[in-house]
């Protein structure tokens, strides 16, 4: 029976569902569309949440970011759930090949001695940076305002503590198979001078209750840590000799790449809302007076420590770096407060 | 500090890597002070000493995490585009069972995405990075749960009533109300009581009387999608259970002054999650033109045997003793469906899903698993609907129901042991009277009547006209619903398509 | 009043290809185990403890199998993780 009913043409009552159809029309919508947008309730809420009268449970409020219609930003990369994992699975496994290989061959242990030295002790511990960076993530994830941010967010949540867990896995390969290396680089964040500064940064950004402008004062930080970390010193990595660092920096640059796209995209939308543009506007550069320098004296510290190890000209690069950074924000039309460092 | 020459690896052993790879992650801040970091954890009254002895038997690390996340979904999406495209929803066992998919879109998945929402919450604020770890992975299946859901009902919006619109009659419609309003309190209180709200009584203690009646009721009736989509969801439920169970042994272990707290909640948390499964109950007895097993064996099974039987003498242990009001449920299981659909039957008109009177072969099944109820109780009530029925018409109440002040319920469910007397119990707070549907609901609303004086009561805002106009049709154009969505299932839109597309086969074949 | 010895455990499975391997090795290392099938399920339970052991999955699919993928099976299970390592899984209550 089911064969023959197979040959039926059964035209659809509709294409997609409701809310879909009255923003789009009635099409065919995507599994990314359907899985995202209008997904978070928005009305009608029972009670206040005893942990913050204050406002609702899902509250524009909770930032001074905003949209006038949260959906008006969309994730550029169509990310639901299921092309997520798939895609965050490869990058895991194509991680999981390259450290295999470096540790086959021992090609971290044949690294020259300076940059085995800067792995240890600049580039482990910023594993722990990542799981900062993870927390002040996971405060978008249940504080920001619709689905297609909150889905953004968890995303990027996860792969912070995959990125964390990456590094990990780098020193315990260093370390022949234990995790004594990590231990040493769990203190160099505790107490390496050079650290401290983005150490605070995290630290101060987990007591604020804006994820909005936590998020963007995180993506700051991470412009200046991955531009000289894992881009700069890709480069600087294989003149030095150490083709094994520039093999472990593609990886997290090629994560970076794909972070930018949506936080970008984010800010694009902020800044272009029809409403409130100019609001978010003035927060993101409020964002900016707060803690552009002290985000350019963090990243400052750190590349005078990878001078201080491999004398690459690390600090000028995080310079330079810096001041096009600066000049990319200039040109969303945003104010960036000068800096001495 | 130098880099220790390499040495023959060492394998770290599962929980040793584990442990370094998220554990250890952790450190305590020491520029800001660690309680303005996490300022929620204190205010709940719950004491904890030592974070460090979570423990976490999954040792999932992202990168496995992602594994068999990927593979688990690549299993379920090709099965979702193969029935899509072979047009699988006519091997279904009959057009009506997809009401209840319809009661499960509408009323499980913005639920679901809470649930994703606040495990965030927990992945943010709790103190300790084991449980944090946990929760945040707990957080991305509840957001794959919600996504999955939805994309595995997404074909039958196409060709049936009543999906079309979930998100807003969530947020809108009387009967969904009750789910709502049950994870919006669990979302709004604190992390540790969210823990035990959801984590332990939720997904441990009455999961499988949600979920393994509907995905076995799915593979019953040729909902393939449906069950494939709640096996796969349920694969990562097990993970939530030990979550849960992890979480109540934490803070019972803790510290002695949180036993009484926790059983508080955990009182509260059985008879909130109770009242919430009366739909299911409904659902398993009535909605299934095929019945796997009934609301009765069900909580014989997964509740009395495995909880009762199982759990509560290993927690026990600990002082905890079986919820208040459990053997008020016990003695409810030979009733709460039938008084449950009777209620939806009722009020058909004003839903997104449709019933109708119980055919024979339904009636005859229903008195064998009910042979002490349904015939005195519940057949006399069907006998006469049938009768308006033969007349033509179709009983709809047309009044607008009281609701329970805490399940939101309409006031349907009867007295303790009198099964045709029906309960009210009350309570005055700040001068007002307050109605409740139970001895469990007034216990619950006595011990927080702050909170729940503020519930947003379906009813209550039509009365207001804060629900589209004064008469039922703008009710219902305001919640989003269609002509074709409500009513008697038979003669209805999808009833009518049902029966043609089978009749052209026929004749086909 | 029973004991931790003797109350019982359980785990639900997905009932597939994939999957006869585990029942059957899980058959074979519990004594007193129950077998119940249902729509698309099948329920093993046993008094007291149900082990898991890597080498007899492995021994009856032929193929490697790392305990992580117990979760691609499970349905449900009632019980205590007690262990979950490399080579073994045991449900057991703890008091």
């Amino acid at each position: 029976m089911q064969i023959e009913l197979r040959t039926q043409v059964i035209e659809p009552r509709r294409r997609t569902f409701t809310n879909l159809a009255e923003r789009f029309g009635d099409r065919p919508a995507s599994r990314y569309e359907e899985g995202t947008i209008d997904v978070q309730a928005t009305e009608n809420f029972h009670y206040r949440p005893l942990w913050g009268p204050t406002r609702w449970q899902y509250d524009p409020e909770y930032s001074a970011l905003r949209l006038t219609d949260p959906y008006s930003f969309t994730d550029p990369r169509q990310l639901y759930y299921a092309p997520y994992v798939q895609s965050r699975s490869s990058m895991q496994e194509a991680f999981s090949k390259s450290l295999d290989y470096l540790e086959s061959r021992s090609l971290l242990g044949r690294m020259p001695e300076a940059w085995q030295q800067l792995v240890a002790n600049v580039l482990l511990p910023l594993r722990h940076y990542e799981a900062g960076a993870q927390l002040i993530t996971t405060e978008g994830v249940r504080f920001c305002y619709g689905t297609t941010i909150d889905a953004c967010c968890t995303f990027a949540a996860f792969d912070r503590i995959g990125n964390a867990q990456q590094l990990s896995r780098v020193g315990i390969v260093l370390s022949g198979g234990s995790a004594e290396l990590l231990g040493a680089a769990k203190q160099a964040w505790l107490e390496a001078p050079a650290l401290q500064g983005l150490r605070r940064l995290e630290e101060e950004l987990l007591t604020e209750r804006d994820w909005g402008t936590e998020l963007v004062t995180l993506d700051l930080a991470d412009r200046l840590v991955y531009g000289l970390m894992y881009q700069f010193l890709d480069e600087a990595a294989l003149l030095g000799g150490a083709g094994a660092y520039s093999l472990i920096a593609q990886h997290l640059n090629t994560w970076f790449a794909d972070q930018r796209r949506w936080i970008d995209a984010l800010i694009a939308t902020w800044l272009a809302d029809p409403e409130v543009a100019d609001a978010n506007r003035a927060a993101l550069d409020a964002v900016l007076a707060a803690r552009w320098g002290q985000v350019v004296e963090a990243v400052s510290d750190l590349a005078a420590a990878v001078d201080a190890h491999v004398g690459v000209g690390a600090v000028d690069a995080a310079r330079s770096n810096a001041a096009a950074v600066a000049a990319g924000l200039t040109a969303l039309g945003l104010t960036v407060p000068e800096v001495s460092a | 500090m130098t880099v220790p020459a390499q040495k023959p690896a060492r394998k770290l052993s599962m929980k040793q890597r584990y442990s370094a790879l998220t554990h250890d992650l952790n450190w305590t801040p020491t520029y800001v002070p660690e309680a303005e970091a996490f300022p929620y954890t204190t205010f709940e009254g719950i004491k904890i000493h030592d974070w460090s002895k979570w423990e976490d038997p999954f040792r999932l690390t992202v990168d496995a995490y992602c594994k068999y996340q990927a593979e688990k979904d690549r299993r379920l999406y090709a099965v979702l585009d193969s029935f899509a495209q072979s047009q699988g929803q006519l091997g279904l066992s009959d057009g009506s069972y997809l009401n209840a998919m319809k009661l499960f879109l509408q009323g499980i998945a913005s639920e679901e995405y809470q649930a994703h929402r606040n495990f965030a919450y927990l992945a943010r604020y709790l103190n300790g990075p084991g449980p944090r770890f946990a929760a945040l992975c707990q957080s991305l299946d509840e957001l794959r749960h919600a996504q999955t859901e939805i994309h595995a009902l997404s074909h039958y919006n196409k060709h049936f009533t009543g999906f079309h619109d979930w998100k807003k009659m969530h947020d809108r419609v009387w009967y969904l109300s009750v789910p709502k309003s049950f994870f919006d309190d669990a979302v709004t209180a604190g992390p540790f009581e969210f823990l035990i709200a959801i984590g332990f009584s939720f997904e441990y203690l009455l999961t499988n009387l949600l979920f393994v009646p509907f995905m076995s009721g799915a593979a019953f009736n040729g909902d393939l999608p449906t069950m494939t989509f709640g096996f796969s969801a349920q694969s990562d439920e097990s993970r939530h259970m030990t979550l849960g169970l992890e979480a109540i042994k934490f803070m019972l272990e803790q510290d002695e002054d949180n036993v009484p707290i926790v059983q508080e909640w955990l009182d509260k948390w059985f008879w909130r999650g109770y009242r919430l499964l009366a739909l299911v109950a409904a659902m398993m007895d009535y909605f299934l033109p095929k019945r796997v097993m009934s609301w009765k064996e069900s909580f014989e099974l997964y509740f009395e045997q495995q909880m009762l039987g199982g759990l509560f003498p290993d927690l026990a242990y600990y002082g905890i003793r079986p919820p208040r009001h459990v053997e008020q449920a016990i003695e409810e299981k030979e009733i709460l469906s039938h008084q449950a659909f009777w209620i939806l039957y009722q009020f058909s008109h004003a839903a997104a899903f449709q019933t109708t009177v119980p055919d024979a072969a339904a009636q005859e099944w229903l008195t064998s698993a009910y042979p002490e109820t349904f015939p005195k109780l519940y057949q006399p009530l069907f006998e006469k609907a049938q009768e308006v029925m033969d007349g033509g018409g179709r009983f709809f109440n047309m009044g607008l129901p009281q609701l329970c002040q805490v399940c939101q319920i309409p006031m349907g469910f009867t007295e303790p042991g009198d099964p045709t007397t029906i309960c009210q119990r009350h309570s005055i707070f700040k001068g007002e009277r307050y109605d409740m549907c139970s001895d469990g609901c007034k216990w619950i609303f006595d011990r927080e009547p702050e909170k729940y004086v503020q519930a947003w009561l379906p009813v209550h805002q039509i009365y207001q006209g804060n629900c589209g106009g004064p008469t039922i049709p703008d009710v219902l154009a305001w919640y989003g619903m269609q002509p074709d969505d409500g009513g008697d299932y038979l003669g209805s839109a999808d009833h009518q398509a049902w029966t043609a597309w089978h009749a052209t086969a026929a004749k086909e074949g | 009043m029973t004991t931790t010895a003797d109350r019982p455990v359980g785990i639900d499975l997905q009932e597939s290809e994939e999957t006869r391997a585990l029942v059957d090795a899980i058959e074979a290392d519990n004594e007193d185990l129950t077998v119940l099938h249902m729509p698309g399920i099948v329920r093993l339970t046993k008094p007291g403890r149900l082990v898991i052991n890597q080498a007899s999955v492995e021994q009856r699919l032929g193929r490697p199998w790392e305990t992580h993928e117990l979760q691609l099976a499970i349905v449900s299970y009632f019980g205590h993780f007690a262990e979950w390592d490399d080579d073994q899984i045991l449900i057991a209550w703890d008091h």
